[in-house]
């Protein structure tokens, strides 16, 4: 009996240590996590990537002083746990928000712009980019109007038309004969699915057959059929929209059976440590890059040194592309702060102001790593410009880490171009 | 009709229905010698491909030394989960024995996440060709090596039922325990032998998903695409266990086929085994070659 | 069970007597009076709240699943069937709910008990398989109608919304609107009173007794003249009846459904709930959802305490926490089958019986 009474009784005491603490003179911002659901092989390298930032801001005096309290909950790429966490996120006062997957922030659009909290995502869905309802789409009330969400990135539908317009000329180039053939590959899920319609749209009128989608599972396993029926579609260009992990498997699949199709993924599609995984099967896979590969010689490479330093002091962690695009995000939210804060808004809608305000702004100066971006009250695609590499896996991947290889020269990415899309009224919200 | 694509998609639906007949066998050799339908099988097979992936790619050892350890390891793992979880709910009703393997597999599952991450990870080639074509198809040499080695177990399966004197207990334990038992058969070994040998299956059904596409947390997938495989062939019959898990492969391949050919649905192929299990359990219970003893209420 | 925890000289001499739901006065005046203190918890008294709202939320997730797995129970637990695909049951609850209230305009104060009728009818065809099945293959064929309810979910978007989900209005009453944990807690309260009154009804009527005896030994039950088609069927309807109101009522506390929370580990911890709460018991239905609820929130706390609060953000951290909560679960259902195969109930009893008769226990 005395046993189990200690043990009730420290049950009870942790349980009381589990409630909130006191409320502190901080600036409180959630951060939303996938570490441990079917996205987790991008999020693993995101999550980092916006903690690492939120500490190097606190690290430089903050937001002009004041210390950022971010609340890094992890949530499995559930929707529901999304919501509850926003919730009490918001009964907390955070005042922004870092979010992650697309069906969770679409679903809470409306929540969002009810409670005036600004919400940048890791999910660029194109729904996300009307913020007046002047689109067509929101006219048609086909997308919700999101006026705070926000993202600093090409959308996936911009990423998508941008790879399209890239197979053409890719096409032309090769002097391929008649109609190229377009495939969408993806999860029944939205964020597989958000840039589908655009995409499609776009290969037919620049004179793309376009061939009915194919679905692989967003959690990864063995593609082999999917491999076979995409092969037997004819398809000359594929677009992959699901996350790195179920590229990895789809494209070991189709190497297998020796598909023979130039393959495309989105911006959260591919990266080093996926080509690692995916060995000479990633080889040739042409992708939207988010910004430059780690350790290029560019401006802001300096700050996000600074930033990984903050997990990693021995400054020698590899740092594959989803982990600068997450950190990005919470850098201009930042920024924005800061003018919020000197405004003396520091809340939601002096946060969107700030964000607003922002004409072709690279956050920190982070030139080369962080994308320029452009918000206005009117439209929340931020980036038009869609920078376009090819990944290269020249050996065998099996041995050595992902640093190695890269230092090595095995796995690296070679930039092809820079499309602009441009920010047309028709394409806006999708 | 596209039979290129239908031909292709059956030759693979074979190959992969032989890994899916492989585990499922591992499954049936439990049940049948000591009524414990195990949810945790997929988990099995996961750890397995991670405990030889850790000792070939992490260790370094050479594959022949590797495996092998890894097999022990297993056995070790079987026995252990036998005697330390299962053996106390001897007798228990079989709500309890299905929870008390789902709360291993979910236990296994984020464990495994844990200590491996969730990235894929892939296994150092052992065979020097990696594919060779069938009937127009690549197909790797791990999966008709696995092929190979499942007809041998198989066989090996066979003789020990029918020749040897731990087969013939454990036939007799899986008839009837108290019978057994008072005909000296020691019950408490003929269990944990089954699931030392079922882990050890398990295992090599591991590896050869490993080699294949890479040891990743999905890899513990086919432990659900079992169900399917045994409800098909029966519960209490290996060679239905075998059968049953190539029809569902083939069924698989056909999916795929109407899938893409005619109804782009898109998941057809992941689907379509439940419906199949539904169906076989509303006209045909005990499957095509299970006892009949489950009674009409 | 209960019988043989009672201390001795307790005798019942009449049927009423032991079909009692509240065997004495006391037990009455407790319930009255947690009714109550539970009814005070969401008030703010000088803009101070008596509950934090972490807390509040964690009851009303505590009560709406308690409802579910009620449910469950009396299906496990009083009546030996199996189910493996409860959050289905669930799941259709809350999609028939939004659809009914977004797409239709029916009340939801009306549309989450109609949820609940439609989900029971689903229960029902859903059941016919238990009609001939039993034990293991029961279990098996529910599998596999998680496993295609779930996909039709994800594919009906004229009822779910498909893959993106669909939004959930706001519980209104009477032209007020009950949105917020501190409102909607009420109507979540009100749901969990009811509910388990009338399953603890159901459990003492010629119905209820039946269940029992089909569970205990189906062909004796048979032989006694129960019907064991009609028994098991009514068993899946009511179960997925509970199922589905609690679903509703997740849906509109959350205002917004999305297919993939009804996933098979859903369904797995809602029999855990039953399970670690104790099978065939009403009241060990709320200690195991309870129980299953907090262990994750306690060992977030007990760990956070022991790493020092400013470690609590890192990446590694927050994922090694992840995978400690699902591990816990995971062995938690073990441990208590194995060591606890009555739950928390029995447990409770014991503790009961233990110091009812102290310090002369026998």
């Amino acid at each position: 009996m005395k046993i189990k009474t200690a043990v009730l009784a420290s049950l009870a005491a942790s349980a009381l240590l589990a409630a909130p603490a006191l409320a502190q003179q901080k600036i409180k911002v959630g951060n939303l996590l996938d570490l441990t659901g079917p996205t987790s092989s991008t999020g693993k390298i995101s999550g980092p990537g916006k903690i690492d930032a939120f500490a190097w801001i606190n690290a430089n005096g903050g937001i002009n002083g004041k210390m950022i309290e971010a609340d890094s909950v992890d949530y499995s790429y559930q929707t529901q746990r999304a919501i509850q966490q926003y919730k009490k996120w918001k009964d907390d006062g955070v005042v922004a928000i870092q979010g992650y997957g697309t069906n969770d922030t679409e679903a809470m659009v409306g929540f969002i712009a009810e409670d005036k909290i600004p919400y940048f995502s890791l999910s660029f869905s194109g729904h996300l980019t009307d913020p007046s309802g002047i689109s067509p789409k929101a006219k048609d009330g086909k997308i919700k109007v999101a006026p705070y969400n926000f993202f600093i990135a090409p959308s996936y539908s911009d990423g998508n038309r941008a790879l399209i317009l890239w197979a053409a000329e890719d096409w032309k180039k090769k002097g391929g004969a008649g109609k190229p053939k377009y495939i969408h590959l993806g999860d029944n899920h939205p964020y597989p699915l958000a840039p589908k319609e655009a995409g499609e749209e776009l290969a037919k009128e620049s004179g793309f057959d376009v061939v009915p989608s194919i679905q692989y599972a967003l959690a990864g396993g063995d593609f082999k059929a999917q491999c076979l029926a995409l092969q037997s579609s004819g398809a000359n260009y594929a677009f992959l929209a699901n996350t790195t992990g179920a590229n990895i498997a789809l494209l070991r699949s189709c190497a297998t059976v020796g598909v023979n199709v130039q393959f495309m993924a989105n911006i959260w599609g591919m990266d080093e440590s996926g080509m690692k995984a995916a060995g000479k099967a990633a080889d040739g896979l042409v992708q939207v890059l988010g910004q430059a590969q780690w350790g290029s010689d560019v401006p802001g490479m300096k700050v996000f040194r600074a930033i990984s330093n903050m997990s990693d002091p021995t400054g020698k962690a590899y740092r594959p592309l989803p982990y600068a695009t997450g950190a990005c995000q919470v850098l201009v939210l930042a920024e924005a702060m800061k003018i919020a804060d000197k405004a003396g808004k520091l809340n939601g809608p002096g946060i969107k102001e700030a964000l607003e305000a922002m004409k072709d702004f690279v956050p920190f100066g982070t030139v080369g790593m962080c994308s320029a971006a452009t918000w206005t009250p009117t439209d929340h695609r931020s980036v038009d410009k869609v920078t376009i590499g090819r990944a290269k896996v020249s050996g065998e991947t099996e041995q050595g880490e992902v640093a190695d290889l890269v230092e090595k020269g095995t796995v690296k990415y070679e930039v092809l171009t820079t499309i602009k899309v441009e920010r047309k009224p028709g394409w806006q919200g999708y | 009709m596209n039979t290129t694509l239908l031909t292709q998609l059956l030759v693979n639906g074979m190959i992969v229905g032989a890994l899916y007949g492989v585990v499922a066998m591992c499954f049936v050799l439990i049940y049948k010698a000591s009524q414990v339908v195990n949810f945790a099988q997929g988990e099995f097979v996961l750890i397995g491909a991670w405990a030889c992936w850790w000792l070939v790619a992490t260790l370094k050892l050479p594959f022949w030394l590797g495996f092998p350890v890894c097999l022990v390891f297993m056995a070790l793992l079987g026995i252990i989960v036998q005697t330390v979880v299962l053996r106390p709910l001897i007798g228990e009703p079989v709500i309890s024995i299905v929870m008390v393997t789902i709360g291993l597999s979910i236990f296994f599952q984020a464990l495994l996440k844990w200590m491996f991450g969730v990235f894929v990870q892939p296994f150092p080639q052992v065979f020097e060709t990696k594919s060779v074509q069938i009937l127009g198809l690549n197909v790797e040499t791990a999966y008709l090596m696995s092929l190979a080695i499942s007809l041998v177990i198989m066989a090996g399966f066979a003789y020990f039922f029918k020749f040897s004197k731990m087969g013939l207990a454990m036939r007799a334990t899986a008839f009837d325990q108290q019978a057994a038992q008072s005909m000296g058969v020691s019950v408490r070994r003929v269990f944990a032998t089954a699931w030392a040998i079922s882990s050890v299956v398990s295992a090599l059904a591991g590896v050869v998903v490993g080699l294949v596409s890479g040891v990743s947390a999905s890899v513990a997938t086919v432990g659900v695409k079992v169900f399917p495989a045994v409800i098909v062939g029966g519960l209490e019959s290996i060679i239905g266990a075998v059968l049953g898990g190539l029809i569902i492969g083939l069924l698989e391949g056909i999916a795929q086929f109407v899938d893409s050919e005619y109804l782009h649905f898109g998941n057809l192929i992941t689907i379509a085994p439940f419906y199949a299990m539904l169906i076989i359990l509303l006209i045909k219970p005990y499957g095509l070659f299970g006892t009949k003893t489950i009674e009409r209420v | 069970m209960a019988g043989s925890m009672r201390p001795a000289g307790d005798y019942r001499t009449t049927y009423q007597s032991d079909r009692t739901i509240f065997p004495t006065r006391g037990s009455l005046i407790a319930f009255g009076i947690g009714l109550l203190v539970l009814c005070l918890l969401p008030l703010q008294i000088g803009g101070q709240s008596l509950v934090a709202s972490y807390w509040l939320a964690l009851i009303i997730q505590i009560a709406i699943y308690g409802i579910a797995a009620l449910g469950l129970n009396i299906l496990v637990g009083f009546t030996g069937q199996i189910s493996l695909g409860h959050a289905a049951f669930f799941g259709f609850g809350a999609f028939t709910s939004a659809y009914l209230s977004g797409k239709h305009g029916v009340p939801v104060a009306l549309s989450i008990p109609l949820a609940g009728l439609a989900t029971g009818i689903l229960g029902v065809i859903v059941g016919m398989p238990a009609a001939r099945l039993k034990g293991l293959y029961l279990a098996i064929a529910t599998l596999a109608s998680q496993f295609v309810l779930q996909d039709f979910f994800n594919r009906a978007s004229w009822f779910t919304g498909g893959a993106s989900g669909a939004n959930a209005e706001t519980f209104n009453l009477f032209g007020l609107a009950l949105s917020g944990d501190r409102k909607y807690y009420y109507v979540v309260i009100f749901y969990v009173v009811v509910m388990y009154l009338l399953a603890a009804n159901l459990m003492r009527t010629r119905d209820g007794r039946a269940m029992i005896a089909v569970r205990d030994h189906y062909l004796s039950a048979e032989i006694m003249g129960i019907n064991l088609t009609y028994y098991r069927l009514l068993a899946f309807g009511i179960s997925s009846l509970y199922a589905g109101v609690a679903g509703a009522l997740m849906a509109h506390y959350t205002g917004f459904v999305s297919a993939e929370a009804f996933d098979l580990l859903l369904s797995i911890n809602f029999l855990a709930m039953a399970i670690i709460g104790g099978l065939g018991s009403i009241m060990g239905s709320l200690l195991g959802t309870a129980f299953i609820m907090m262990l994750p929130e306690v060992m977030q706390g007990g760990v956070k305490f022991i790493q020092g609060l400013g470690i609590g953000q890192s990446a590694a951290f927050n994922e090694g926490l992840a995978y400690l909560k699902e591990m816990a679960i995971g062995l938690a259902i073990v441990l208590f089958l194995v060591f606890e195969p009555d739950g928390l109930a029995a447990r409770w009893r014991k503790i009961k019986a233990y110091w009812k008769l102290y310090p002369f226990s026998y």
